[in-house]
């Protein structure tokens, strides 16, 4: 029998959308890895204080649905092995050590998209799903993302950012430079996804009271301008060097702007195969076609500059009377990676899970070329 | 496994003998407890009992030679045991009880419906009864007071039901008449004494249950014969009811019927159209219904309500309420955008040749997902054969197939015709069904080609 690849799937982690990542490991990452029957599945779970855990059962959705804590009382936290592979070690009456072969990452938000696990990994030398650490860390900072992006040479909105120290120190100076910007604005902690803790605000004191919530949420919070006569899109892409878009789409919002409820939790069963965004979101969006080659373009190039590999998507602003298109933000781990976006687009789950292993893989191959250490006789001389 | 074989000792030893692994018989359906299982059960359990006793009566209260060694036998094998000896409390359950039961209530409406004064319609045939009735039934009920036994009620018993619930205003009775064995259609004709038949078809469908074909094609003809000079409709699509009509039997096919003649034929998923013609005056029908072989039926629904007085815009309206029914070439589309029609109920080879024909008709990347045909007996090879290379031929993109002992010939018929698609395999059908979603995408074609019971392996 052909030996099976053994995968693992990290989830949940200290994060605020810890159980967004839950869902995102199940629909479509696990279901779909089983499905396949070719791997050995491991799903590794982490807490949301960061302890890590391993059992078969955890392959299965249900195993999270209601109260979770008391499972873990009687499980012990597996242990991270770097040797020539990497492996988990479980602890039990005979303690268990698994080599991974290459690991799917399904963790959104801080220690996980943010590029800290992608670090672990790769110091690990195990090839892993999505973007690297650098494009990750990058992709997570707002602020940075439209550094990145606007020295390139694409649009963004203007903006101003500040770091809770400047928050603390000089809040008054600080409303005065954003208050030059065109109202209304939007104040957005920097590192949080899934559109937690984002305001729209109108004037000064609204301005101060998003600032001072956003600033609990996060130490650098993000202003900037709101675009009037506003479209939004969203490009899910994949690839490493040569680059596939899925179908620009376009979230019908219900409320003022997209955030998390209209996100995971009024579009449909959540956790269920047809996954997130199908009741609300026109795929592919009815823009002109100008717009659409426009956003296209824009895409794969911020895919370029930030160095995403695997998958990411690219988040617009769009001023409908002007044809502006904006880059607003790029999120490495697109919620259940945005399946449902990809089927609309003719990719399905399988091919979809297939392909992003497969880029992981070529990605590894890769970089084990890359020559890191050479002789050096500094040592000698000493 | 007896509840899922009907109580027929015939199939429930077939499964008996095909059975390897008694941990995983129940996979699809659970055990209903109704009064007979009950009963059933403790029996069985008394047998049990009785059986593992005697052989610790053996060991213990007598003196003979290797007593140890068969008293031992007895009480392992007490289960193996107590699985063919079952058969005799039941055998004398149906005959001591059910039967005496069932002859009574069959006795009173066998009475009752020689009373009635309604046309009595009664439709034979290997496969497509049921849809032959829901149609015919759609069709009169425009201007008609009709009734039929719901679900699958066939048997004499099930018909019998149906007939105490009968009011007597009823214009129209159809009755579908199931067979097993040889003489059931007999034994129902004369329950029923119908006026007006129809024979949908005939084929290997349950050949295991009769062995050889002529068999099959007897038993059928059974309405035929009880008929005699009274109109007998039959399809013309099927060689074997073909081949066996009778200058007076009425033929119906999509080309034509009783002097009908069919004209723009066309079908898609929104449903089927075409243009009815006698002596130059066309009649337009429509139906919701999926594929060009159903013109035959609708096409006969027409002209047999036109034998029974009705107008041609009463058979229009009601042809075009016919509707695909539950299990049987229905088409649903999923939030993704995939197609699926579900032809569950469809286990018979020319059913099979048909929906595919529809299929290739189809545009958008097609599945075909089916755990093959049930009691083809000693056509099996052939039949599973034949779907793989018509699936070949329909250059039907994907093909999902369920592990058993019949797949593994659709697979051999697919390569037989050069095969350029993917076959996908699954251990059980819930797999696949569960796997589906995660396969397909926006514009596919899911077809879903019939069940596969518990009791068949």
């Amino acid at each position: 029998m052909k030996n099976k690849k053994t995968i693992a799937v990290i989830f949940g982690g200290k994060s605020a959308e810890h159980d967004v990542s839950i869902i995102t490991a199940h629909t479509p990452i696990i279901d779909t890895l089983l499905t396949l029957d070719e791997y050995e599945v491991i799903p590794i779970y982490i807490t949301k204080e960061g302890l890590w855990y391993s059992e078969k059962q955890m392959n299965y959705m249900d195993y999270f649905k209601g109260d979770i804590q008391d499972k873990f009382t009687k499980l012990k936290p597996l242990q991270l092995s770097i040797g020539e592979k990497f492996s988990i070690v479980l602890s039990g009456m005979v303690s268990k050590k698994i080599d991974i072969d290459l690991v799917f990452p399904a963790m959104h938000g801080t220690y996980g998209e943010d590029g800290s696990l992608m670090g672990i990994l790769r110091m690990a030398n195990v090839p892993f799903v999505g973007c690297d650490m650098a494009a990750s860390a990058v992709a997570m900072d707002k602020v940075l993302t439209k550094q990145v992006v606007s020295a390139a040479g694409l649009p963004v909105v203007r903006y101003e950012w500040l770091t809770q120290n400047v928050w603390e120190k000089d809040r008054k100076g600080f409303i005065e430079r954003a208050s030059v910007l065109q109202w209304p604005l939007f104040v957005k902690p920097v590192h949080l996804g899934s559109s937690i803790a984002i305001t729209k605000v109108k004037d000064r004191s609204e301005l101060e009271q998003a600032l001072e919530v956003a600033s609990h949420y996060d130490n650098k919070v993000l202003v900037e301008e709101s675009v009037e006569n506003l479209i939004e899109v969203t490009l899910p892409i994949m690839g490493n060097d040569i680059l596939t878009p899925a179908s620009i789409e376009r979230p019908l919002n219900k409320t003022e702007f997209f955030n998390f409820e209209d996100k995971y939790l009024s579009g449909g069963k959540k956790g269920s195969d047809s996954g997130v965004n199908n009741n609300y979101s026109e795929i592919p969006a009815n823009i002109p076609p100008d717009l659409s080659k426009e956003v296209l373009k824009l895409g794969k190039a911020v895919y370029k500059v930030l160095g995403c590999t695997g998958i990411a998507r690219v988040d617009f602003l769009i001023d409908s009377k002007t044809n502006q298109v904006f880059v607003n933000e790029v999120n490495t781990l697109p919620g259940s990676l945005y399946h449902h976006n990809w089927k609309a687009s003719g990719v399905s789950n399988v091919d979809l899970i297939q392909k992003l292993i497969q880029l992981a893989e070529e990605r590894f191959a890769k970089d084990q070329k890359v020559v890191r250490t050479f002789e050096s006789s500094l040592l000698k001389s000493l | 496994m007896l509840q899922a074989s009907e109580y027929k000792a015939q199939d429930y030893l077939a499964w008996l003998h095909d059975v390897k692994d008694f941990r995983f018989v129940e996979k699809r359906k659970q055990i209903k407890w109704s009064a007979k299982t009950v009963l059933l059960v403790f029996v069985g359990l008394m047998l049990l009992i009785s059986i593992a006793s005697s052989g610790l009566w053996l060991i213990i209260a007598t003196n003979l030679p290797f007593r140890h060694v068969l008293g031992a036998a007895i009480i392992i094998l007490s289960p193996i045991l107590l699985s063919y000896l079952i058969l005799a409390p039941l055998t004398i359950i149906q005959l001591l009880v059910q039967k005496p039961i069932e002859f009574v209530i069959i006795y009173f409406a066998k009475k009752k419906l020689a009373e009635h004064h309604g046309v009595k319609i009664a439709i034979a045939g290997s496969y497509g009864k049921t849809s032959m009735r829901e149609i015919l039934k759609t069709v009169l009920s425009e201007d008609k007071e009709v009734a039929a036994p719901p679900h699958s009620y066939n048997t004499p018993l099930g018909i019998s039901k149906f007939i105490k619930t009968l009011r007597g205003n009823e214009e129209v009775l159809i009755f579908e008449l199931g067979e097993y064995y040889p003489g059931d259609v007999k034994r129902l004709c004369k329950l029923i004494n119908p006026d007006i038949g129809i024979i949908t078809g005939i084929n290997e469908a349950h050949l295991q249950k009769f062995k050889t074909i002529e068999k099959t094609v007897q038993t059928i003809y059974e309405l035929a014969d009880f008929l005699g000079d009274k109109p007998l409709y039959v399809n013309g699509e099927s060689i074997l009811a073909r081949d066996h009509a009778r200058p007076n039997h009425i033929m119906y096919s999509r080309e034509g019927v009783n002097s009908w003649r069919m004209e723009n034929a066309h079908s898609d998923l929104s449903g089927t159209s075409f243009v009815m013609e006698k002596n130059n005056v066309p009649m337009e029908i429509r139906s919701s219904l999926l594929g060009l072989h159903q013109i035959g039926p609708l096409a006969l629904s027409a002209d047999l309500a036109r034998r029974l007085g009705s107008t041609p815009s009463h058979i229009r309206a009601g042809t075009l309420k016919t509707k695909p029914f539950d299990h049987r070439l229905a088409p649903s589309v999923d939030r993704n955008g995939v197609t699926t029609l579900d032809d569950s109920y469809n286990g018979n080879p020319d059913g099979v040749k048909a929906v595919i024909a529809f299929l290739a008709s189809l545009n958008g990347r097609r599945f075909y997902v089916t755990p093959g045909l049930v009691e083809m007996g000693s056509k099996k090879e052939e039949v599973h054969r034949e779907i793989g290379r018509e699936l070949a031929r329909a250059q039907i993109e994907k093909v999902v197939l369920v592990k058993n002992s019949v797949t593994p010939f659709i697979e051999e018929g697919l390569y037989e015709e050069k095969y350029e698609g993917e076959v996908i395999w699954f251990d059980e059908a819930l797999k696949s069904f569960a796997a589906l979603p995660r396969i397909t995408v926006k514009g596919d074609i899911v077809l879903l080609q019939n069940d596969w019971p518990d009791q068949y392996i």
